[in-house]
């Protein structure tokens, strides 16, 4: 046992964590054994095992940093989630990164994609015939409207464009500028 | 109440003068967080964001052109192209001292904003390409004929960059003085973990529009938290940890507004974006075209700045940089600053880091 006061405390917390874990096991033991049908072995252990030992090596390194124990406790518990949550994310960042989660994002989208698509369909038909009963325009008419008139000032900006160009023209061949209204 | 917790404190045998000031400056920190925190939840201020003075150049559709005027000490004015979709530009004129803008006027540079605006259902047949050769050079035709001047530096930010190198490869008749790309990804085989998800063997970009049109804003958010789950963590800690500080609270305020206010993509551009830069990276490749003209990155014969950010993921430094040996021009520069895609452009590091090089390396050839 460390004779450092946060060393010990940290120890303390450590077996505290690990004895709960192991009450967790023994649960979730009973509860397979009561299934009829026996699942695979869990070990949420091995699974939570990683993040654990990043966030002990994380504390163990705040703790040990100087000499002497800092009186800045908040500062160092500070540092201490700071350190757990970027190895948190570079753990993130490492599983999402892979192939498998790219594949399996690809598929809930295709899922949730195959399942709004025929709701929005039926939603936007529900709306649109209401809208017509009252004498409303719906809206795929409002969005056509828009759709036109940001259509026609295009086109005024094609047709000023083309003006500029015809005007640099004659500047540039020394013909007499005529001002354009 | 204060004080009699100091005295109790004081009177403590064993603590020495320096736990005991730590003690009390800890216990006046946590005063002001609870004051701060009661402040935020009880009466929030809407942030004054956008604060450097600014006048509407043009206007096409939902695109505007905004000139942030200077003393013009330097000759050359500078066109910032952002991204299109996903935010707001009001990141680049945060709040007062917190802004890419103020700063690039006070160092003498006329500044231009391109405003892409916030587009609707109406404009889902947009494109990258109707983007980069019909409104982008309209703009920047505006910018130049307002500014009087003879040439136009161009920076393009993010999305902006490939969007602004495609527009400035394709029209050389356009009086381009210098570039900079910043943070803005140009090879898309290094581009990180959006690269992996928008592989096209996981990502179906077409089966995505024509089911959903206009990519909403809330799916642009997902996509973006999901690029890094702890950053809400990491900045609910943060934010706890500063709250005492009004300053920093102020600038959170704003930054977190800014950062809640996601915009959704035209479905004709997002395809776009996605298949031609994300999944075939054509731009890199000299693949892409463009109203019939090749996207042809060696036709940037201007200096060149190319700026990394080495936190970046988003756009990492990976796929930021290759712009540097594909440019056609001896005067280039790559530099890879501290912080990540937005920290690169906004916040006390960007101050002291991206914004001096950047006016400088412009100032100088400028």
């Amino acid at each position: 046992m460390a004779d450092n006061p946060s060393q010990q405390l940290l120890d303390m917390w450590k077996r505290q964590v690990e004895e709960g874990t192991q009450a967790w096991l023994r649960m979730m033991g009973q509860a397979q054994a009561a299934a009829p049908t026996p699942m695979t072995a869990m070990d949420p252990q091995a699974f939570w095992r990683p993040f654990m030992d990043q966030g002990m090596a994380a504390w163990s390194k705040v703790m040990t940093q100087g000499a002497a124990p800092s009186p800045d406790l908040m500062g160092q518990w500070k540092q201490f989630l700071d350190q757990w949550i970027a190895a948190w994310s570079r753990v993130l960042e490492q599983a999402m990164s892979t192939d498998t989660f790219a594949q399996l994002m690809g598929k809930q989208l295709e899922g949730f994609l195959n399942v709004s698509a025929p709701i929005k369909k039926a939603a936007e038909q529900q709306v649109d015939a209401s809208l017509a009963g009252l004498g409303i325009p719906s809206r795929g008419q409002v969005t056509a409207l828009a759709r036109h008139v940001a259509q026609v000032e295009e086109k005024i900006d094609a047709l000023e464009d083309k003006l500029d160009r015809i005007l640099r023209r004659l500047n540039d061949a020394g013909a007499p500028r005529t001002e354009r209204a | 109440m204060k004080d009699e917790l100091f005295t109790m404190m004081g009177e403590m045998p064993a603590m020495s003068p320096e736990m005991l000031a730590r003690m009390r400056e800890e216990a006046n920190r946590n005063l002001l967080r609870m004051k701060h925190f009661g402040e935020m939840v009880m009466n929030p201020k809407e942030p004054r964001v956008g604060p450097t003075p600014r006048q509407e150049i043009f206007r096409t559709n939902k695109s505007r052109l905004w000139r942030y005027e200077s003393r013009r000490t330097v000759r050359t004015p500078l066109l910032f192209v952002p991204n299109l979709g996903i935010s707001r530009p009001y990141i680049f004129d945060l709040m007062p001292k917190g802004s890419f803008v103020e700063h690039m006027t006070q160092q003498g540079f006329d500044f231009y904003l391109v405003d892409w605006g916030v587009f609707g259902d109406e404009d889902n047949g947009l494109t990258v390409e109707d983007a980069v050769t019909k409104i982008l050079p309209r703009l920047a035709r505006k910018a130049l004929e307002s500014s009087g001047a003879s040439e136009m530096s161009v920076l393009g930010y993010c999305m902006g960059a490939p969007l602004s190198a495609s527009f400035v490869a394709t029209h050389p008749e356009f009086p381009l003085k210098n570039y900079i790309d910043m943070a803005g990804p140009i090879d898309f085989a290094h581009v990180g973990l959006f690269g992996k998800w928008l592989d096209p063997r996981y990502f179906d970009v077409d089966k995505y529009v024509d089911t959903l049109g206009t990519i909403p804003a809330e799916m642009v958010k997902m996509g973006f938290k999901l690029l890094k789950p702890t950053m809400d963590t990491s900045t609910n800690l943060n934010l706890w940890w500063n709250l005492w500080n009004p300053d920093y609270v102020s600038g959170f305020t704003a930054l977190n507004k800014w950062a809640n206010e996601y915009l959704p993509f035209p479905g004709e551009f997002f395809r776009q974006w996605v298949r031609d830069f994300y999944q075939q990276n054509k731009l890199i490749k000299g693949e892409l075209t463009m109203a019939g003209r090749r996207v042809d990155l060696r036709e940037i014969r201007c200096p060149v700045l190319a700026v990394g950010a080495k936190e970046d993921n988003i756009a990492p430094p990976a796929c930021v940089k290759p712009l540097i040996d594909v440019v056609s021009t001896r005067d280039k520069e790559y530099v890879e600053l501290p912080g990540g895609h937005i920290s690169l452009i906004a916040g006390r590091g960007a101050s002291v880091h991206c914004w001096p090089k950047v006016a400088s390396w412009l100032a100088a050839r400028s």
